[in-house]
C-alpha cells in the first residue's frame, strides 16, 4: 500500500510537470515554423536563422517586433500576425530550450 | 616639407581603407563582443537578452546587419554600429560568427 501510494505520487508528479506545459504547446505550435527554421530550430537552410537556444526573451521580443510591424520582413510579419501572446511565449519557450546557439567568446 | 605633410596626410586618411582587408572577422568584431560575448547581458528600455549569434547562419548574420543599417530593423547602437561597417567587413563578422562551436 505504501508503495501504491509513492507510485501513484510519483505518477502525479510527472504528469503535472509534462501536461500541457508552455514547452509543449510550443512544440506544438512549431510545425510551420520548422518548414523553414527545422523542427528543433537548427535550419538547414542557411537563409533563416537558427533558433535554437537563443534566449528566450529575445525571440519573444523579435516575434513581437515582427507582429507590430517594427521589425519588417515580409514572411515572418504574416506569420507573425496570427500569433497571439500565449503563441509567441510557447514558442520561444520551446526553441530557447533546444541546443544549438552559443555566446560568442571575449576575443 | 608641405609636400612630405601631404602626402603622410593622405596616406593615413588611404591606409585604413586600404589594409581593411587585414583584419579577420575576430579582430572585426571587437566591438560585438562588448554585449554579445556576456552571458545573460541585458538590452535596456524594452528589456531582452542581447542574442546568441555563436553558430548563427552567415548569410542570417549578413541580413541583419544590413537591416539595421537601412532601417529595416530599429535599434539604435545596432544601426550606430552597422552603419560603420563596409559590406566586407560584415562579410567577415558574419562568417567568423558562424564558425563559433561548430
Amino acid at each position: 500500500m505504501k508503495y501504491l501510494v509513492i507510485i501513484s505520487f510519483m505518477l502525479s508528479i510527472s504528469s503535472f510537470a509534462t501536461a500541457d506545459s508552455s514547452y509543449d504547446r510550443g512544440k506544438e505550435k512549431s510545425v510551420t515554423c520548422s518548414a523553414c527554421h527545422g523542427a528543433d530550430g537548427n535550419s538547414n537552410n542557411k537563409m533563416y536563422p537558427r533558433l535554437s537556444g537563443q534566449y528566450k526573451n529575445y525571440l519573444i521580443h523579435a516575434l513581437n517586433s515582427y507582429k507590430s510591424g517594427e521589425r519588417k520582413k515580409a514572411i515572418m510579419s504574416g506569420f507573425a500576425a496570427g500569433l497571439t501572446d500565449q503563441d509567441i511565449i510557447d514558442l520561444s519557450t520551446y526553441y530557447s530550450k533546444q541546443k544549438g546557439l552559443n555566446i560568442i567568446p571575449k576575443n | 616639407m608641405k609636400a612630405i605633410l601631404k602626402s603622410l596626410t593622405l596616406l593615413l586618411l588611404i591606409s585604413p581603407s586600404v589594409f581593411a582587408d587585414d583584419y579577420t572577422g575576430k579582430e572585426k568584431s571587437e566591438t560585438c563582443v562588448g554585449c554579445h560575448a556576456i552571458e545573460g547581458y541585458n538590452n535596456t528600455y524594452p528589456t531582452y537578452k542581447v542574442p546568441k549569434l555563436g553558430g548563427q547562419h552567415a548569410d542570417y548574420i549578413i541580413s541583419a546587419l544590413k537591416s539595421y543599417q537601412n532601417g529595416d530593423r530599429k535599434h539604435q547602437t545596432m544601426h550606430a554600429n552597422a552603419s560603420g561597417l563596409s559590406d566586407q567587413d560584415i562579410k567577415d563578422i558574419a562568417t567568423y560568427f558562424e564558425s563559433i562551436g561548430q
